[in-house]
């Protein structure tokens, strides 16, 4: 019952924020560089004439990774966006061939008004092997042969991050890396140049598009923090009065 | 609006809530409607349609690349004959002998070989971030140095309360940095659970 009053309050915050956005409230959002550097990724590689290289992890669509994967998706949506004007579509990866429906889905709607353009961006779609060391491996071998101009990980990894990592920073590739892991943070703070640490990667709508809603979404995430931190306080200066 | 595009945020909208609904009624009444073990079951029966769409994939990138004849082309056909080689082999299932000869003789060894790379690249990785720069990377050497010699029998030799101060610092600082961390991921999800709940985002539809 609890849980349903958190949610239910959840979801009354973040029509609230909503409104008021909509309202002409405007939040000032903390700068995270590596989404300021990710708006400057296409243009880099229609400068270079190379491609860029998404990886959305060895997360799925039906478990306890669906956050994550999404959160690489909407890393997705704003890359094709940016590629339906451009032409210069991103080669995606991912481990878990859910992902890999829901990544063509992106790209297609992205290019829905070319359909030869949708065709060949779902060409740069990659489903490598479902288990992560294998799926390390490929990224590898693609980093090594297509020389991408950069390299994104935004999803959920695990150890095999570092493989795909460590050949990103020795070939000097611009790698943006994000994972809610804490376990593979280290690994992305030694390998990438620009991180998402955390929560950070579900926000990329929110700073990449700024869309209302997801905005209010974040203030909401806030709101909630800062209550359950609160709380946290509160009893513990309750438990020590008491003792 | 497309017709498609209103059925799949209706059974979204539905098909969360009721899981929703489920799992909260589980935790305070136990299993009331038992649908999300049923949805799960159904997603799972999805997925293996969606390995074969996957095989489908592989098999277009690589001919593909065959044919266009880019650089390193012969691990695109040591791919293909290595799939189609296992697709013909493990014809009599996952326990065939056949099938159990290429997962315990071939596979298992790769990957146990791969995962033994982590080790060198932990220490290559250790290496460039232990490179001083600004504030943030010197509190980063700082905190490792510590950890490191702490859980060194040498440490103790350099002073006898590094391995105590190396504890403090996993138990307390690092902690309350991981339970940060989780405190905010855990809202993340349940904000990204959320906003597909109420059709704001619908990375679903088309």
């Amino acid at each position: 019952m609890v849980a349903l009053v958190f949610i239910l309050g959840f979801i009354l915050l973040i029509y609230f924020f909503t409104y008021r956005i909509k309202n002409g409230y405007a939040p000032i959002l903390r700068p995270i560089r590596a989404f300021e550097v990710l708006k400057g990724l296409t243009g880099r590689a229609i400068e270079s004439g190379r491609t860029l290289h998404l990886s959305l992890g060895v997360g799925g669509i039906a478990d306890e990774t669906t956050a994550d994967s999404l959160a690489g998706l909407a890393v997705l949506n704003y890359l094709a966006e940016q590629a339906s004007v451009t032409g210069v579509s991103p080669t995606v990866s991912m481990a878990n061939p859910m992902v890999m429906l829901y990544a063509q889905n992106t790209l297609q709607v992205a290019h829905a008004n070319d359909p030869e353009s949708a065709k060949e961006a779902s060409r740069q779609i990659r489903w490598i092997a479902p288990q992560p060391i294998a799926y390390a491996a490929g990224v590898m071998n693609m980093l090594a042969i297509d020389e991408p101009e950069a390299n994104v990980m935004v999803g959920s990894f695990g150890d095999e991050y570092l493989l795909m990592g460590e050949v990103a920073a020795r070939r000097e590739v611009a790698h943006i890396g994000g994972s809610s892991n804490p376990n593979t943070l280290p690994f992305i703070y030694a390998s990438a140049e620009e991180t998402l640490l955390g929560e950070e990667i579900y926000a990329a709508e929110a700073y990449l598009r700024k869309r209302s809603s997801h905005i209010a979404s974040l203030l909401a995430q806030d709101t909630m923090r800062w209550l359950i931190a609160l709380i946290i306080l509160g009893n513990i200066i309750i438990v020590s009065i008491r003792n | 609006m497309k017709i498609g595009r209103v059925t799949a945020t209706v059974v979204a909208f539905v098909t969360g809530f009721l899981v929703l609904l489920d799992m909260a009624a589980q935790q305070s009444w136990g299993d009331i409607f038992g649908i999300s073990g049923l949805l799960v079951r159904w997603a799972t029966i999805i997925t293996t349609f969606a390995v074969l769409l996957g095989f489908v994939n592989v098999m277009t990138v690589h001919v593909s690349r065959l044919r266009s004849r880019k650089p390193c082309t012969i691990y695109s056909a040591v791919l293909l004959i290595s799939m189609l080689g296992t697709l013909l082999l493990g014809i009599g299932g996952p326990t065939s002998t056949n099938s159990q000869f290429i997962f315990n003789f071939i596979l298992q060894p790769l990957e146990a070989t791969f995962s033994a790379l982590l080790a060198l690249f932990i220490a290559t990785a250790a290496f460039r971030a232990f490179r001083i720069h600004d504030l943030e990377s010197f509190f980063f050497v700082l905190f490792a140095l510590i950890v490191l010699l702490g859980q060194l029998p040498l440490g103790i030799y350099l002073w006898s309360e590094l391995p105590m101060f190396k504890d403090w610092i996993l138990t307390v600082p690092t902690m309350a940095g991981i339970r940060g961390i989780l405190l905010g991921v855990a809202l993340g999800t349940i904000a990204s659970g959320l906003r597909i709940l109420l059709g704001i985002d619908r990375p679903y539809t088309d």
